[in-house]
């Protein structure tokens, strides 16, 4: 027989019963339930099927140390995979399934794959499919392995919400050294923050339902709860603390019911106490993944927290004291137990899926259950994950805290102390920072490690199906660091992450190599302590706001405009406008060339570099010389870092005698600024030089073309348009705003770049509009300008430069032979890679009318046996302007092959192109003028 | 490239108030802000506030660095260079919403790691991901953003306050 | 996550800060004539030391830039002091 609900005693609410389903059955239960205790409640053993040999399991633990029962869980639809059977609480209506399982966990028809046991063993994988290729088999073996399926489905609102907070006392664990802390502590005027993952405090006080401090263990855990509170302390319960990060930062997930997504809070915490508890080992002997094997910890709690007695005649097997009380009660519920030394004999579980007895040595003793207790292990995790030392206790059988983190104290079972006085007493001192005095332990264990050699299928990871055996093959193929012990067969490395299992698998390397426990050591602990969803991690950061783009002032302007809005270095902008863009494209670039093109210039950097040693500053930061630039004027210029390299290009006006105004590319503002900004507090006075970056504050709208001054000229902006000469700047004002008018231009045509405050940004571009209807004008997106300015031979770094590119590679040669003064990459320039004769440089490819337009990234390639390449294309359009294809690339002796024919090699494709010099049209720049 | 229209909402002008569970978010539209550096400048200007300093009146003064403020609502000034300090006009460029209610703070703990017992004396600082000037003002919480970002931050509040 | 004291703000989480460099290296003055060796030695030396180092980092919330030292092997922040009050210590 297996388990059965008692009449009273344990948590749960016996008046309100709650409909379930599991593998197509229905069941019931009652409120304080998990799946598991319902299912076990109702009689139910076989839970899941192992991971690679589909075992029939039972639950082994209680809680967050169970490593088999696996559920897919539906509750209105909502489907959720990977859940553990014994942390989910039940909830009316649920419907779940067994993962790894089909058409159910009794009869799983992969159960027959355990006959093949011997051919599956560590490392299996890595030797059998190796040949003629991994990939070949993958596709099957991914779909066999694994544990829950994914429905595919979105759950609607599945966002964790994330939240910062900060104590000075944050207590993991609400058991009874955790509920003692906290109380002192909160009494002693400290913010305390109480975190426990169960709904119910009180931890393990409910297995032996012992009285504490002279109170029944619901009152005692009752009459806590309200002294913390009552002294300010607040209680964070079905909360997990899952991990501890540097600066005493501990991360929290708080669980807010089935299908809703947990909220996250991050905090932060002067000191952490932690008081999480000891969990139960297995005990390593054949065929102890039987269902029916459980922890007997796991037992006690069934029975303390649920009112579950696991089984009615029940073998306990323990090597430690802690078995004493927990006896008591599962006698007082009803049972019949036999307890047993597990060290008398040689053990084996017996019958398969339903348990009918232990066999110890030459004894057999008859029972329906076995309760299996290797120890207890101090759930030591976080004391790991903030990098506490962890030591080795002989008299425990077990790794305990040792050197303390900073700002980490740890008490209680947690701390290898089991005894529940001496754990109140040293909670209570360690809350309020004093040492308790040590009381001699009354827990006795008589250590019991796995047997190297010892008969049968010892399991050790039951989640990931690693036996002894695999622990011994790994020894001898010299896998012996736990951490290349724990990759080789995946030991630990399931959703429980080793709470069962690491145990007993160093413990039996220790064994096999006959080296003692603590020299072998354990693998690193890290977060989560438990699985929690990604949904935790990225809170409200999806879908728009996983990476936010920034937003133009008109972008409601260009949407009705027929703009298509695109992604550009950060930025939401018009590519183009019009349903068709190859058409949209073309006819925009005519546009701009025989009549008028707006572009939205916008996200342009506006960054002001302003007082005494602006001037000297400025000449420093560009690889051109600035110094000179007169008030009212413009040059265009290079950004480099030190090592040469460039940076940014761009155009700097000069606004005043001390002001200067950068006008670096749209995706380098940021990048640009930060480096003014180191350059001007490290190297230079800081106290007579400012950088003011005003980008968002304006709007630019730039008009290029034949038609643009007759454009700009009906606009009432106070500027005299016949006294203004391609490079300067005039400052005058748009509907009494100031306005900017720089005549720069990036399409070869004159241009007018207008700038004001966005907030008139809406207003220049309606009139900009009705003055530009009468001359055919346009609005330019993106792409079209790409193609314009492509034509020109205009570089856009990042896309015409690549890591290697310096300025004189792209035919800006002067500076580096003639500026005196010192700048930002000057000495890079002169290096032994800068004076390679070799460089590649920019050059324009020339193809004839009617060939296709070359690939983007095709590779120029030298000809003959053994083909090299010598360069790429970096940019490639049709352009409507020439009615041909163009393209720029970085040629090595680009300069020197001018007029020389070239093969272009992409994806199998060849081409051929004529190396012509990178302005294809106008380069007399007649059209600037015009 | 890729037509992504579809992909983004189309920024509203935040004109109507969002309100969740003891919050309030609306956008205050400001006169003038006014970006000023020098290197006394907060020798001149003590009552630039920082976190968790209170701003009060219409008209009031920020610390951003050890050598600039952000003066909101100030009188006019001319951009540039006058000697002394260097002066920005900046009005268009920072977006503010106000958060008003019981639960302002709470809002702002989820994107920021803030308290009353970490001080500051610049008030700005990094909250929901990006570059915010924070400040308190008479009850309520005052975020400057930039323009650009405002309706980043703004569609981060909205998702917050549903989840509160 | 770390808590780092920018000089001017105080206590501020990591994510608002920016590493820069080592501290202790100078520009060499490129006016003159610079061996390809200290030029290389400027742009890509590093110590990268374990244990106590003295870092340059940016608050890049307010831009200053300073020199913290920490210890890289258990995290722990043992002072910072603003890039422009350490000038002269640095130049020792
Ligand atoms: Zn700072």
């Amino acid at each position: 027989m297996s388990g059965t609900r008692i009449s009273k005693g344990g948590l749960i609410d016996r008046s309100t019963l709650l409909r379930f389903r599991f593998d197509g059955r229905d069941f019931t239960g009652h409120p304080g339930d998990t799946l598991a205790s319902a299912l076990l409640a109702s009689g139910v053993r076989v839970m899941g099927r192992s991971f690679k040999y589909h075992r029939p399991r039972g639950v082994w633990g209680a809680w967050f140390d169970d490593p088999n029962a696996v559920f897919n869980v539906t509750l209105k639809g909502d489907e959720l995979p990977n859940c553990p059977a014994t942390t989910t609480p039940l909830v009316d209506g649920m419907e779940a399934r067994a993962v790894n399982a089909w058409p159910n966990a009794e009869s799983d028809i992969k159960g027959g794959l355990d006959l093949f046991h011997r051919w599956l063993g560590a490392g299996f994988y890595y030797k059998t499919f190796m040949w003629p290729d991994w990939h070949l088999f993958e596709p099957s073996i991914r779909k066999m392995a694994g544990l829950g399926a994914v429905d595919g489905k979105v759950i609607e609102g599945y966002v964790a919400d994330q939240l910062h907070d900060h104590c000075d006392l944050l207590v993991a664990g609400g058991g009874a050294a955790g509920l003692a802390a906290a109380r002192a502590a909160a009494e002693a005027g400290q913010a305390v923050v109480l975190v426990d993952d169960h709904a119910t405090l009180g931890g393990g006080l409910y297995q032996g339902d012992e009285p504490v401090e002279g109170e029944e263990p619901r009152q005692w855990v009752a009459t806590q709860e309200a002294a913390i509170r009552a002294a300010g302390g607040r209680i964070l319960s079905s909360t997990t603390v899952y991990g501890i990060y540097d600066h005493g930062l501990a991360a929290l997930a708080e669980d807010r019911g089935f299908a809703r997504a947990p909220r996250l809070w991050r905090m932060r915490a002067r000191r952490i106490l932690m008081a999480t508890g000891a969990m139960d080992r297995p005990i390593t002997f054949a065929d102890n993944d039987r269902p029916g094997v459980m922890s007997l910890q796991g037992a006690a709690e069934f029975l303390g927290r649920y009112g579950v007695l696991v089984g009615r005649k029940i073998a306990v097997l323990s090597n430690n004291s802690q078995s004493t009380p927990i006896v008591a009660h599962l006698r007082a519920a009803g049972a019949e137990v036999i307890e047993a030394d597990p060290d008398e004999g040689t053990l084996r579980a017996l019958d398969g899926k339903r348990l009918s007895g232990v066999q110890i040595g030459g004894r057999k003793i008859d029972c329906d259950t076995i309760l299996a207790s290797g120890g207890l292990t101090p759930t030591v995790h976080l004391w790991r994950h903030a990098g506490g030392k962890l030591d080795w206790s002989a008299e425990k059988a077990a790794f305990v805290p040792g050197a303390a983190p900073q700002g980490m104290v740890a008490a209680g079972a947690a701390n290898g102390t089991f005894d529940l006085d001496p754990a109140l007493a040293e909670a209570r001192a360690a809350a309020l920072g004093n040492a308790p005095e040590t009381v001699a332990t009354g827990y006795r264990i008589k250590p019991l490690w796995p047997q190297p050699g010892a008969k049968g299928r010892q399991w050790i990871d039951f989640q990931h199906d690693v036996t002894l055996k695999d622990v011994e093959l790994a020894a001898r193929e010299n896998y012996v660091s736990v951490e290349h012990l724990k990759r080789y067969t995946t030991l630990g490395m399931a959703a429980d992450q080793g709470k069962t299992s690491n145990m007993a698998g160093l413990a039996a390397m220790a064994a096999i190599q006959g080296r003692p426990i603590p020299e072998v050591g354990t693998t690193t602990f890290r977060p989560p302590f438990v699985p929690v969803p990604m949904e935790l991690y990225h809170g409200t950061r999806r879908g728009q706001l996983v990476n936010p783009l920034k937003r133009l002032e008109l972008e409601a302007q260009h949407r009705q405009a027929g703009g298509a809005m695109c992604e550009y270095g950060g930025w939401l902008r018009p590519g183009w406008y019009g349903p068709d863009q190859e058409t949209a494209i073309r006819a925009e670039v005519l546009a701009a060339r025989q009549a008028a093109g707006v572009f939205d210039g916008s996200p342009l950097g506006k960054i002001e570099v302003m007082g005494p040693d602006a001037a000297a500053f400025v000449n420093f930061i560009y690889y051109n010389t600035i110094s000179t630039l007169r008030p009212g004027h413009i040059r265009y210029g290079f950004m480099l870092r030190e090592n040469g390299l460039i940076l940014d290009d761009g155009v700097v006006a000069r606004l005043g005698p001390d002001r200067f105004l950068i006008s670096c590319s749209s995706s380098h503002v940021a990048s640009v600024e930060l480096m003014l900004e180191s350059w001007r507090q490290d190297g230079n006075d800081p106290d007579r030089i400012f950088v003011h970056d005003t980008t968002p504050h304006w709007a630019t709208l730039t008009l290029t073309g034949p038609k643009a001054q007759q454009i700009v000229a009906a606009l009432d902006t106070g500027v005299d348009l016949d006294d203004f000469p391609h490079m300067t700047l005039r400052e005058g004002q748009f509907d009494g705003a100031p306005l900017r008018i720089a005549r720069v231009s990036f399409t070869g045509d004159a241009s007018y770049e207008l700038s004001l405050r966005a907030g008139k940004a809406g207003a220049l571009w309606q009139a900009i509009m009705a003055a530009g209807a009468p001359h055919d004008l346009r609005p330019v997106g993106v792409e079209a300008l790409s193609v314009l300015r492509a034509e020109k031979g205009f570089i856009m770094v990042g896309k015409d430069t690549d890591g290697e590119t310096m300025p004189h590679d792209l035919g800006f040669g002067v500076p580096r032979q003639k500026k005196k003064a010192a700048f930002v990459g000057d000495r890079a320039l002169h290096s032994d890679t800068a004076n390679a004769p070799d460089r590649r440089q920019l050059v324009g490819l020339t193809l004839p009318e009617g060939a296709l337009p070359l690939a983007t990234g095709a590779h120029i390639v030298t000809t003959g046996p053994k083909p090299r390449s010598i360069g790429f294309v970096t940019s490639s359009y049709f352009s409507p302007t020439l009615n041909r294809p163009i393209a720029l690339a970085l040629l090595e002796h680009g300069s020197e092959r001018m007029g020389e024919r070239v093969t272009l090699r992409h994806m199998g494709q060849t081409a051929t192109a004529t190396v012509s010099a990178p302005c294809a049209l106008d380069p007399e720049g007649e059209r600037l003028n015009a | 490239m890729r037509d992504d229209s579809h992909k983004w909402d189309v920024p509203q002008n935040f004109s109507a108030p969002l309100a969740g569970p003891g919050v309030t978010i609306s956008r205050i539209i400001p006169d003038r802000q006014t970006l000023i550096s020098a290197p006394d400048i907060l020798a001149r200007t003590p009552g630039a506030a920082g976190w968790p300093d209170r701003a009060a009146g219409d008209s009031y003064t920020l610390c951003l660095r050890r050598d600039r403020v952000l003066e909101v609502n100030g009188p006019a000034r001319t951009d540039g260079w006058d000697g002394q300090q260097a002066v920005s006009d900046i009005t268009d460029g920072l977006t503010i919403f106000e958060i008003t209610g019981p639960r302002a703070m709470e809002l702002i703990r989820r994107g920021a790691e803030i308290s009353d017992a970490l001080p500051s004396r610049s008030a700005v600082r990094q909250a929901f991901g990006l570059e915010v000037i924070l400040c308190r003002r008479q009850d309520a919480l005052r975020l400057h953003v930039a323009r650009t970002e405002a309706q980043a931050l703004r569609k981060q509040l909205a998702d917050h306050i549903t989840l509160m | 996550m770390q808590l780092f004291p920018c000089p001017f703000c105080g206590l501020r989480n990591e994510r608002e800060f920016h590493y820069m460099a080592e501290p202790g290296k100078f520009r060499p003055d490129t006016s003159s004539q610079i061996s390809a060796e200290d030029w290389a030695a400027y742009l890509y030396d590093t110590r990268n030391e374990k244990g106590r180092v003295r870092e340059i980092w940016m608050h890049q919330t307010c831009r200053e830039l300073f020199v913290m030292e920490r210890d890289s092997v258990t995290m722990n922040v043992l002072g910072s002091t603003s890039l422009r009050a350490s000038a002269g210590e640095a130049a020792e």
